[in-house]
């Protein structure tokens, strides 16, 4: 009996997922933006302190070359070579009109026009550029006095590099983050879900038939309120459901009682039935034959009441199937009846409650004579992890639009063409399958290969199942 | 033909059961409520006591632990279902057998010949003493002694000991057991075996928890050991 319900594929990402993307992309985020202003606080905070460094190292080197252009003489060159560039920069001298440089990689074309022409025109300046792709700053300091303007080209690639390993252990950075938020949102979101995993374990415990679970009450507020409420929920369930049993049993005892008496009474008209008359005696007997009937109906509505009511207890032991079967036939007064233990299933051993499988196999074998002409044969076989026993009878079979509807309650095969007939209550297949399913197997009815009608008892086998090799 | 004590609170089941029993031959006294019965069994001696457990006032499993305090008589209780703790508890409380309701009179009757019959004849006849540790059985004389001392049995527990006693070492089943201790030629409940081994082990092992005398075989039945 299964809803249709949404295939699961259709099912979002669950909620601990989403949690740990969640917290993931929530670290990643925060990680990014701290790791870009941290690169740009050092960017600038670097770029400025080598600008200003660079700018008064250009200065100082400035004055120098002042001084040896001011005296007598100057040798430019071993001016220039002299020149102290600590950070790897290059100078520039243009004097009276000419261009001297310390490298031959750096001319005076190499310097921006701009920067050129307003140093040349009196002001000092700085620019960056970029130079054969490598980025550059240049400081041109004139140097008027002797109508010259130096210059110095520094390579701030350097400076780059540092940059890039910084980035490079920022992006690292963020990474790790990014993974430490992922780890913290699934442990987070795994705490989160124990109370949910627990509440969800309990559920299916109560939905199993056991109304002793309970919720721990957390001492955490907001946790109580869900176990607080299931507790209570599963409270008034067990409380209904004892209602039920309750009434069910109440039912029986009033039911049974005045049974009791019928009997006692109708066994004693029996006793005195030659001292009737005729007509008497075939009322006596359609008295006693109901009798039974009525007591066979209320035996087998106290008995499914109390499968609805979840009441009934199984009393498991692990038996041989073939020895159940037997036993269960001789218990039912039916010793005769043929049982055909297949060689494959001799020793196989289920979990069964004794008493139980004997009122499955007794109803079963009633059913047959009722309504088909008798028991043919009972079969047990073994099919993988189930043993199946069957149950074949000389009727006409079961119609395959009838093969469910058949373990239905007070369904009759053929619709009641048999009612009135036999002893049955119209509830002795729906009962064969309740207790085969409290077993944890099944019931169906398929076509003997005589042509009767086979009704199959599966139940899944507990020991001696196929070796495997 | 025997006395029967019926305890049964409704007037038109002791009525007809009154009629049922007597239609097969024996004197019914009934009794209405537990206190009642009780009185009556110590005012009529029965042969046998049918008590329905569920009893207003004084309940069926008290009127059963009582009737025990003072007497061996076979008692038989009725229960409103057969699935329920009720038999099990019933079995306890010192009961030998039972029916469940609705139940015909005939199978009652049955019973009660049963139990009668073998309350009558008290297992083998060859006045002997059988022994077994510190427990010896007389299985004539009807007295069995643990460490010298004469153990009080009812008539079903000391008929099970009999019989287990009479095959020592051999493993008996639940099905066997009934057939021999309470007579069933057809499918019993192997319940009955169960509890009443329980209630024997409280007397004659030393420690019930752990028995030696008298031990289950799974899936088998039960043995005594010698």
């Amino acid at each position: 009996m299964t809803t249709p319900g949404p295939p699961p594929a259709q099912r979002g990402p669950g909620l601990r997922r989403r949690v740990t993307v969640a917290f993931a992309l929530g670290a990643l985020v925060l990680s990014a933006c701290l790791a870009t202003l941290t690169y740009e606080l050092a960017r600038s905070y670097l770029l400025r302190q080598r600008e200003s460094t660079l700018v008064s190292q250009a200065y100082v080197n400035a004055r120098a070359v002042r001084q040896t252009l001011s005296g007598p003489d100057p040798d430019i060159p071993d001016l220039l070579s002299a020149v102290e560039t600590p950070n790897l920069s290059r100078a520039l001298l243009s004097y009276q009109g000419r261009w001297f440089g310390a490298s031959v990689a750096v001319g005076q074309e190499s310097l921006p026009e701009g920067l050129r022409r307003e140093v040349l025109d009196g002001v000092p300046a700085r620019q960056r550029f970029a130079l054969d792709g490598r980025r550059q700053l240049s400081v041109g300091v004139p140097i008027v006095s002797v109508g010259a303007a130096y210059f110095e080209v520094f390579d701030m690639e350097v400076l780059a590099s540092t940059l890039r390993v910084l980035g490079n252990s920022l992006v690292a950075g963020a990474a790790i983050t990014t993974l430490l938020g992922a780890a913290v949102g699934r442990w987070a979101s795994g705490r989160l879900m124990q109370p949910l995993a627990n509440a969800s374990q309990a559920a299916a415990a109560v939905a199993a038939g056991r109304f002793d679970v309970r919720l721990d009450t957390s001492p955490d507020a907001d946790l109580a309120v869900l176990a607080d409420s299931f507790n209570s929920m599963t409270d008034a369930l067990g409380e209904r459901i004892e209602r039920e049993a309750r009434f069910a049993s109440s039912v029986s005892h009033e039911l049974r009682s005045p049974l009791t008496t019928l009997s006692a009474s109708v066994e004693v008209l029996q006793a005195r039935r030659h001292e009737m008359g005729e007509r008497a005696q075939r009322a006596l007997d359609l008295l006693r034959s109901d009798l039974r009937r009525f007591e066979r109906l209320v035996g087998d509505l106290v008995e499914i009441s109390r499968l609805d009511a979840g009441a009934e207890q199984l009393e498991l032991e692990v038996l041989a199937v073939g020895t159940l079967v037997e036993q269960s036939l001789q218990r039912s007064m039916r010793p005769n009846v043929a049982v055909e233990v297949r060689p494959r299933a001799r020793g196989v051993e289920v979990r069964a409650d004794r008493r139980r499988m004997g009122r499955v196999l007794a109803n079963l074998v009633e059913n047959a004579e009722t309504h088909g002409r008798g028991v043919a044969r009972v079969t047990v076989d073994r099919e993988g992890w189930a043993a199946r026993i069957g149950v074949e009878d000389r009727g006409p079979g079961v119609a395959p639009e009838e093969r469910q509807r058949i373990f239905e309650r007070f369904v009759r095969g053929e619709e009641g063409r048999h009612r009135g007939e036999g002893d049955g209550s119209g509830l002795g297949l729906s009962l064969v399958s309740e207790h085969v399913r409290l077993h944890g197997g099944r019931t169906w009815v398929e076509e003997a290969p005589g042509g009767g009608a086979r009704f199959v008892v599966e139940l899944p086998v507990a020991r001696g199942g196929p070796t495997v090799p | 033909m025997s006395a029967i004590l019926v305890v049964e609170d409704d007037g038109r089941i002791r009525a007809s059961l009154r009629l049922a029993l007597e239609e097969e031959g024996h004197a019914v006294d009934e009794a209405g409520s537990g206190e009642e019965g009780l009185e009556c069994l110590v005012r009529q001696a029965p042969d046998i006591v049918v008590l329905d457990l569920m009893l207003p006032g004084l309940d069926g499993f008290e009127v059963c632990r009582r009737i025990r305090r003072t007497s061996d008589v076979p008692v038989i209780v009725v229960t409103a279902r057969s699935d329920s703790h009720d038999v099990v508890a019933g079995l306890e409380a010192g009961a030998d057998d039972y029916v469940t309701k609705p139940f015909v009179p005939k199978e009652l009757s049955a019973r009660i010949r049963a139990l009668l019959r073998r309350s009558g004849t008290r297992g083998p006849s060859a006045p002997r003493t059988l022994s077994f540790g510190d427990v010896g059985i007389q299985p004539d004389g009807g007295v069995v002694r643990k460490a010298g001392e004469e153990l009080t049995l009812t008539r079903t527990e000391f008929r099970l000991l009999c019989e287990l006693a009479a095959h020592p070492g051999r493993v008996l089943s639940r099905e066997r057991l009934l057939e021999q201790v309470w007579g069933y030629d057809y499918f019993g409940d192997g319940r009955l075996v169960d509890v009443h081994i329980r209630r024997l082990r409280t007397k004659v092992e030393s420690d019930p928890a752990s028995p030696t005398l008298i031990v289950t075989v799974r899936g088998l039945g039960y043995k005594l050991v010698p």
